[in-house]
């Protein structure tokens, strides 16, 4: 591994760059799923290769491959030059960074038991067990899986950091979709799109509890059916807490990206209403919100012990007492700003430059019991699991559904509603946050499939959150 | 690139290093590049070389599968020893019968060397003439060069032995001005297909139409919707309606509706790899000739797209929609057309006495698969027709929609096509619909 990373940082620094780094994956992946009581699929993947980014006449240029010869890597080296130097024709401003603590380092994950070790059999039995609780009438398609994958990563720079870090991840999730021939609906457990994600080994399969929810959520699907609508109009909201991670994934980790605001996603994923006038004095939200950027958060996907540019971890607020106060940001665009940088820059893998991602994005948990939620609402619905999402590039009005709600008359519970939804704009919505629940509810959600940049990139990220209470919400488009 | 001959011999010794009853071996990959471009600049500027090798091995009805990108003797050999693993701790597939079969099919390819020969100075030079107009008029240029070069091989132990190369360039332009955005995309497998000058009209023009919005409220609109806009429909529409796993699932409102007419007299829409109109691709992922699918013919829908699997568990022949397996998301249209109308687009407008030109929309998602209900926000040009004439721009709003209930109300299609590319390609017209619904505004 040394010998690639030195013969890279050579060649660039032959051709005359300012600033290089190397980053080496070897990933290894196992995907199983099941369905309706047999196998789906189960593929195990490898994928190593290199990538080298420099800046050279002033502009970035990044090159990489899979092949690990001397041959392809002076090659690389070269290429990532030559994009460079062809990147500085249109050049307005010479690329610099802020001023970082180089490290040399190596980090193992805190793993108990490798999931590589265990066999492939027993992975599958948990998940037939699930779908076999599941296997009730009227449930058309039951669904399991797990995903597990292991990476060995060394970063290096021509700064001097060199680091070796190790990265494990374990998943697991089902889902039931009940049908009586008219109507379709899906409950899934612990969350939707493939469930939890922790950076754990084995361990946390047991941990999610799935034989202990699979009955209970198919039987939701099937209730579902019958179920009445959910109301519309405007109305008090409660929202189950991997609901809320979604929340805070779209209207506030997004619109915190530095690059974005920056305008430099805005040929794809969109720009940002958080302009840099409003920083330090913006209310985003009502006082008792407080959200970070939390990079050492224990056992959380977003979380890292250096990000992709060798900064390590680190936690900043970017919501403090409902006042806007922070960025996630770069070398490039906290120089830019004249901010801290706080170690944001990841990539999905070798083949992609870094760019400005969510960590573990949390909103700290209140002092609420659920029960005093609920006995604050006259006329609302509590919701929970997300089903669609969708919100505008500026990050401002955003439309979620979810798989299940529940009325809430009087200060309590009622009966259970099909196809919640509700919208709103971003701060509006935070700022009529007036309830949130306390830290035996709150869970930090992984999120395996947020995706930004040119090209895609696919990221792992979190979000810690308990039970929020939002007032006078609109609920309800879907008639 | 790697050779021809060298992707056929990685694929041959995968498949003779494995002891399976049946055994699949897939190479895809190739060189990418990337050139992005924002704030009137270059400021990202990437390229890769990757290929990847998956593999199937099948033992009865147990399957297995491995993928590396590695590709020396030892790595193939031991990806081969875990895909056959995998299957032996199997449980039998009930629908699994067998790979793909081989059959007689033409060899084709659509490898563009000009497209080939794309330098980094040349992607620059192009990006340039973009920035230069922006900057001249005031704006803010952003977008992305993207030219891919790839190759496909696939060999089984049956028979089935192709290859193709394939070549894509793209160039899209979004203009930002202070109060408006404008966007443009073009993509070709030759790069001398792109019309850089006509990306930067469409582009600057829509931005400079676009300035200061008004807010309009929202409610049911006539809307005519730009070739842009209305794939995202045709996007949503592949999976939650048109391949056999929605219609297994029971998420496609195809289902139990097969030879009925569903939709009106102007609605034909198919895939068709081969077709001129798309970016080509002449077999999928198992090896399997492209067939034409035709899923609404004159409002009457017709078929769904198979892979081998769904295709034996419903007593079809693969249509060639496999995705790279194992995948839930697959079979999967990738060569989408709807047949257009004989109309121009400003004829169709001229036909619209109040309504809304949508140049794009932006963040769809399904709320409803079943009635295929999605919503979404418009993007970088929202304008009023007013008496047959675009009269002035509009602040975006949200839409929530059922894509049925759209193409009912679909009542003129224009001649002029766009295709748009992303991994699949989606070929649509311009289109005029009526009672659209918008549920809310947003600020800009
Ligand atoms: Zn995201």
């Amino acid at each position: 591994m040394q010998r690639i990373i030195e013969e890279a940082l050579m060649v660039a620094k032959k051709f005359g760059v300012s600033y290089a780094d190397v980053r080496v994956i070897d990933r290894t992946e196992e995907e199983i799923s099941t369905k309706n009581g047999s196998v789906d699929g189960i593929k195990s993947s490898s994928s190593k290769g290199f990538g080298i980014r420099v800046i050279a006449d002033g502009a970035w240029g990044f090159s990489s491959s899979f092949v690990l010869t001397d041959e392809e890597i002076s090659r690389v080296a070269e290429e990532a030059v030559d994009i460079a130097k062809a990147s500085a024709k249109t050049k307005i401003e010479d690329v610099t960074l802020s001023k970082i603590e180089i490290y040399q380092d190596r980090v193992e994950e805190q793993v108990k038991i490798d999931p590589f070790s265990v066999p492939i059999t027993k992975k599958i039995s948990i998940l037939l067990d699930a779908d076999k609780l599941m296997n009730l009438q009227g449930i058309i398609l039951r669904r399991g899986g797990m995903y597990f994958s292991k990476e060995w990563k060394t970063f290096a720079s021509s700064e001097g950091a060199y680091l070796e870090l190790e990265r494990v991840i374990s998943n697991a999730g089902i889902s039931a979709i009940a049908t009586d021939g008219k109507d379709v609906q899906t409950r899934s457990y612990p969350s939707s799109f493939g469930g939890d994600y922790q950076r754990k080994g084995f361990e946390f399969i047991e941990e999610v509890k799935l034989l202990e929810n699979a009955w209970r959520i198919a039987n939701e699907a099937i209730q579902l059916l019958s179920a009445k609508p959910c109301p519309s109009g405007k109305m008090d909201i409660i929202l189950e807490s991997s609901q809320l991670a979604l929340q805070i994934h779209e209207s506030c980790g997004h619109p915190t990206e530095l690059d974005r605001v920056l305008g430099e996603e805005a040929s794809f994923a969109g720009t940002s209403f958080l302009t840099p006038d409003k920083l330090g004095k913006f209310k985003y939200g009502s006082d008792i919100v407080n959200i970070v950027a939390d990079a050492t958060a224990p056992f959380a996907i977003g979380g890292f012990a250096y990000d992709d540019e060798g900064i390590k971890a680190k936690k900043i607020y970017l919501v403090k007492n409902g006042e806007f106060v922070g960025y996630l940001n770069s070398r490039e665009t906290s120089k830019k700003l004249r901010l801290e940088p706080m170690g944001a820059m990841r990539a999905e893998s070798w083949n992609r430059a870094p760019i400005i991602r969510m960590t573990s994005i949390n909103l700290e948990p209140g002092d609420k019991a659920f029960e005093e939620l609920v006995s604050g609402i006259d006329n609302g619905v509590l919701m929970a699991t997300n089903k669609s999402w969708s919100i505008d590039q500026k990050r401002l009005n955003f439309q979620f559904g979810t798989e299940i709600g529940w009325e809430i008359r009087n200060g309590k519970l009622q009966d259970m509603v099909k196809n919640p939804t509700y919208s709103g704009i971003t701060y509006e919505f935070w700022r009529n946050c007036d309830g949130i629940g306390n830290k035996d509810y709150y869970h930090i959600w992984g999120l395996p499939n947020c995706g930004k940049g040119e090209p895609m990139q696919v990221m792992q990220v979190s979000h810690g959150a308990s039970y929020g209470r939002f007032r006078n919400v609109q609920v309800g488009v879907l008639r | 690139m790697m050779t021809r001959d060298k992707i056929q011999t990685i694929l041959k010794k995968s498949v003779s290093f494995s002891e399976g009853d049946q055994t699949e071996a897939m190479l895809y990959g190739g060189k990418s590049y990337l050139t992005g471009f924002a704030n009137n600049h270059i400021h990202r500027n990437v390229g890769e070389n990757n290929y990847n090798l998956s593999l199937r091995v099948a033992f009865g009805k147990k399957i297995g599968s491995a993928s590396v990108n590695d590709f020396s003797d030892e790595a193939i050999k031991n990806t081969v020893k875990r895909a056959v693993e995998i299957a032996k701790l199997q449980e039998e597939n009930p629908s699994f019968v067998s790979f793909a079969k081989p059959e007689e099919a033409p060899e084709k390819d659509f490898f563009v060397e000009k497209t080939a020969e794309v330098t980094p100075d040349m992607r620059a030079e192009y990006v340039k003439k973009i920035l230069d107009k922006s900057k001249e008029k005031g704006l803010n240029a952003n977008g992305t060069f993207v030219i891919d070069l790839m190759q496909i091989g696939v060999l089984n132990s049956l028979g089935i032995s192709r290859f193709c190369s394939l070549t894509v360039a793209s160039l899209k332009s979004v203009i930002l001005g202070d109060t408006s955005s404008g966007y443009s995309i073009e993509t070709s497998t030759n790069v001398d297909d792109i019309s850089v000058n006509s990306v930067i009209e469409e582009s600057i023009g829509i931005a400079e139409m676009g300035k200061n919005p008004i807010a309009v409220e929202p409610g049911k609109y006539e809307v005519i919707l730009s070739p842009y806009a209305f794939a995202e429909f045709i996007s949503s529409l592949s999976y939650l309606a048109l391949n056999a796993r929605a219609v297994e699932e029971g998420t496609s409102f195809l289902a139990g509706n097969f030879g009925k007419k569903i939709l009106g007299d102007n609605i034909t829409i198919y895939d068709d790899g081969l077709s001129p109109e798309t970016i080509p691709m002449p077999f999928d992922f198992e090896g399997v000739s492209k067939k034409k699918v035709v899923f609404f013919e004159n409002g009457v829908a017709k078929d769904v797209v198979y892979d081998t699997l769904t295709a034996y568990k419903n007593g079809k022949e693969s249509t060639g929609h496999s995705l790279p397996q194992p995948s839930s998301f697959s079979p999967y249209p990738m060569n989408i057309i709807m047949k257009g109308g004989d109309l121009s687009k400003d004829e169709i407008i001229s036909h619209v006495e109040h309504g809304l030109y949508v140049h794009r929309f932006w963040y769809t998602n399904p709320m409803d698969p079943r009635r295929a209900v999605i919503t979404g926000m418009t993007r970088d040009g929202l304008f009023l027709v007013e008496n047959g004439k675009i009269t002035k721009p509009v602040k975006n709003m949200r839409f929530t929609e059922s894509i049925i209930t759209a193409l009912n109300n679909c009542i003129e299609l224009s001649k002029e096509k766009r295709v748009m590319y992303d991994s699949s390609s989606i070929t649509v017209p311009y289109v005029r619909i009526k009672d659209f619904t918008f549920t809310s505004i947003t600020e800009f």
